[in-house]
């Protein structure tokens, strides 16, 4: 990890129809680094990778993404982010290979070099043979892996996971985890991943951030601080209930 | 991409009752010759020959009726799908353009011929003004609802990767309309078809409905029948060739089973 933030959240607060849905969130993830983002369902995860992404804008803050503002200067990270979505989200029309090939297209990388790509990518995620399949032919799992392919294949610096595996039976989940988390590592990329499962984000990031509505840091850990990751787990199921149990209370 | 055995099936039996309905029809025919004079039911072999004879020496005419329909088709279809485009890009002409969409299906077929007559001297002016407005409702309207469904997901993970908006109507916007245009064309070609034959009888000196219109006039049933043959063999054609294109364009699409 050089140290470098790839991701700058500074005071962001979006505010949609009057109900607050991220309140001055500060975060930052340094280069290499990988950050899981855990929190209940309404913690404001997806508006922050959202607003990482660029497709939304905040109502008020700062955030720089690879030195870029992700919405105002969009087209500027074209090629160095690109996120995996809690489905597959592979075009119906297109063959495994074409659709992995798709980043590459739009980045201007077409052809023959773009089907290389493609398929480089595809046996990197244990697809080979499976280039000319449509994706109703493939099963969930393969298309995953597929979705993948396609968001690494532009070889962004910042990958974002939201949510990636958790549609898949537990086998493929933890097989694909495993293979993506290698990926990241000899690749050196930069990875914010959101995730519901605790113990997905102490088994793969560097850095857990747990979230509270409206998306505020309540704790920040590193699994590799802490020799027995069920003590941790422990520590964020516990964060995540007192939040949850305030809030209540409220 | 191999067809599976029930779709075999299904082809098969289809082909089937079609030779049926087509060989009970011609047994009406000739049933009914043999009781009523030529001119109300002539025999099924004259009918054979006067169709003979149209495909041998009035060629130009089927000619001229298939190139106005295609001509027409493909204009509609091209206008058509860019006002369906306009209609959900730019949101306040939104309102205008199906207001204007909504008159336009509701003026009769036969008001745009006679107002077709009135108002262009030239024949292939006229027929193509009729079928082109006939026919541009069908496409924008159904263009535009393709584009409503397209899934918010399919949207967003294309954007993510931050394409131009020339790049996203060509990897995203354009590959999902395929199914809408072959539809809407699948739908209209026959509407299209009988039109084109209504125009051509109204106001053109060349054309299968020009030719019906001067057999009409002669009491040649014979003539008339065989037109009407040769019809239902081009629109059986024309949706075959559809159906060529579309199994070539949407080989993508899984065959869906139904119990």
């Amino acid at each position: 990890m050089s140290g470098a933030a790839e991701i700058v959240l500074e005071r962001v607060t979006c505010v949609f129809n009057g109900v607050t849905a991220v309140e001055a969130l500060s975060l930052e993830v340094a280069r290499g680094e990988t950050v899981a983002l855990v929190g209940r369902t309404g913690a404001g995860k997806s508006t922050a990778i959202n607003v990482i992404l660029g497709s939304l804008a905040p109502t008020s803050g700062r955030v720089r993404v690879a030195g870029y503002d992700p919405y105002r200067e969009f087209r500027k990270l074209r090629g160095k982010l690109a996120i995996s979505f809690q489905t597959d989200r592979l075009l119906p029309w297109r063959t495994a290979l074409e659709n992995v090939a798709l980043g590459l297209q739009i980045g201007g990388v077409h052809g023959a070099p773009a089907r290389e790509r493609a398929r480089e990518w595809l046996a990197r995620v244990k697809m080979s043979g499976a280039e000319d399949k449509y994706p109703h032919e493939l099963s969930g799992g393969m298309r995953q892996r597929v979705s993948l392919a396609r968001t690494l294949a532009v070889d962004p610096g910042i990958v974002l996971l939201d949510e990636s595996f958790s549609q898949l039976d537990q086998v493929t989940s933890a097989e694909l985890r495993r293979d993506f988390r290698q990926l990241v590592r000899e690749l050196g990329k930069t990875c914010l991943f959101i995730t519901h499962r605790i113990e997905d984000a102490v088994e793969m990031a560097d850095r857990v951030l747990v979230l509270a509505p409206p998306a505020h840091v309540v704790l920040d850990v590193r699994p590799g601080d802490h020799p027995d990751p069920r003590v941790l787990v422990d520590r964020i199921a516990t964060a995540m209930l007192a939040d949850h149990l305030s809030s209540r209370q409220e | 991409m191999v067809s599976s055995p029930s779709a075999e099936i299904r082809q098969r039996s289809d082909a089937l009752a079609g030779l049926v309905v087509i060989v009970a029809i011609v047994a009406a025919i000739q049933v009914a010759s043999f009781f009523v004079p030529a001119y109300i039911m002539p025999a099924p072999l004259v009918i054979l020959a006067a169709l003979w004879h149209e495909l041998t020496h009035d060629t130009l005419d089927v000619v001229a009726t298939l190139l106005r329909l295609f001509g027409a088709v493909l204009a509609s279809l091209v206008v058509g799908t860019a006002l369906g485009i306009l209609m959900l890009t730019a949101t306040w002409l939104r309102p205008y353009l199906r207001a204007l969409l909504v008159v336009d299906t509701g003026i009769p077929a036969l008001s745009w011929m006679i107002i077709a007559v009135f108002w262009f001297r030239n024949p292939e002016q006229r027929i193509f003004f009729i079928l082109f407005l006939i026919l541009l409702p069908f496409y924008a309207i159904n263009v535009y609802d393709g584009l409503q469904a397209l899934p918010k997901e399919l949207v967003e993970m294309v954007e993510s990767f931050r394409p131009t908006r020339l790049q996203a109507f060509r990897y995203l916007w354009l590959p999902h309309l395929i199914p809408y245009v072959i539809l809407t064309t699948k739908s209209v070609i026959g509407y299209a078809t009988r039109m084109v034959i209504f125009a051509e009888l109204i106001g053109a000196a060349l054309g299968i409905g020009a030719k019906m219109a001067v057999a009409e006039s002669a009491f040649k049933m014979d003539d008339i029948l065989a037109w009407t043959v040769l019809l239902v063999i081009l629109n059986v054609v024309l949706q075959a060739l559809i159906g060529l294109v579309e199994r070539r364009l949407l080989h993508w699409r899984g065959e869906v089973a139904v119990r």
